[in-house]
């Protein structure tokens, strides 16, 4: 059994949406990074003041029900739409806003960008 | 002479990709993409990658080509890192997204598994 605190994630500078309370479970235990180069610092960060596992979409797969936060670098386009579709909470590092296809299953609720690791609260 | 920047064949397209296609959009991403992007993207296999991404450079999809008219901050961290790129075809002389690889408007050229990328700078 793990031990979970929970995290507010708020919008950084030109970003979007938010905030997201994060707080990962036993169930829905992962930090889903998916990002360019291996696990993102913000994403490392987010797993330390949380206490959830770290993982790195790139390298294996995990089922939408594990995940507690998906951390993405979306251009704004794709990864942006994807998680949110599928009901995760989304980090984006980057300052995008709702685009796209996919941009309707973007909302406040589910999604914040533009974030640095300073966005990142934690709640006592 | 013309330089190879970029080569990579299609080795998958997603069930969602004519949605995006719709909207002017094609979005690529590199094999070890996960699972969960697939059927947003068109998959494909890189077979070589020189040199960055620039203003002018031209896209080439079989037969046809797309110059390219902007470049977002991220797109190029994304095809190195990713084998990721969105091609818009909005006409943009600025990226909207930091993510965006724009051309001209028009209709995008048809892609199926099987089709060759090329980047060329002339």
């Amino acid at each position: 059994m793990g031990e979970y605190k929970a995290v507010r994630i708020e919008k950084g500078y030109g970003g979007w949406g938010g905030p997201l309370v994060v707080l990962p479970t036993d169930e829905r235990p992962l930090i889903y990074c998916v990002t360019g180069g291996g696990i993102h610092p913000l994403a490392q960060h987010i797993a330390d003041l949380t206490g959830g596992e770290v993982f790195d979409g790139f390298k294996s797969s995990a089922p939408f029900d594990k995940i507690a936060v998906a951390v993405i670098d979306c251009g704004g386009t794709a990864r942006i739409g994807v998680y949110p579709m599928k009901k995760c909470l989304t980090v984006d590092i980057h300052a995008t806003s709702p685009a796209g296809p996919l941009a309707m299953f973007i909302t406040e609720e589910l999604f914040v960008s533009g974030v640095k690791p300073a966005n990142v609260i934690p709640i006592d | 002479m013309a330089e190879l920047l970029y080569r990579s064949e299609v080795t998958g397209i997603g069930e969602l990709v004519p949605s995006f296609v719709a909207e002017g959009i094609l979005v690529f991403f590199g094999e070890s993409a996960p699972e969960e992007l697939h059927e947003f993207c068109i998959m494909h296999k890189v077979e070589h990658q020189a040199g960055i991404l620039d203003v002018g450079d031209v896209i080439q999809i079989d037969e046809h080509h797309l110059e390219v008219l902007a470049i977002g901050s991220v797109a190029n961290e994304n095809l190195m890192n990713l084998g990721h790129m969105n091609i818009k075809a909005d006409g943009n002389l600025v990226a909207d997204m930091p993510g965006d690889v724009c051309v001209a408007i028009g209709e995008l050229p048809p892609v199926a598994v099987g089709s060759k990328i090329q980047i060329i700078r002339k």
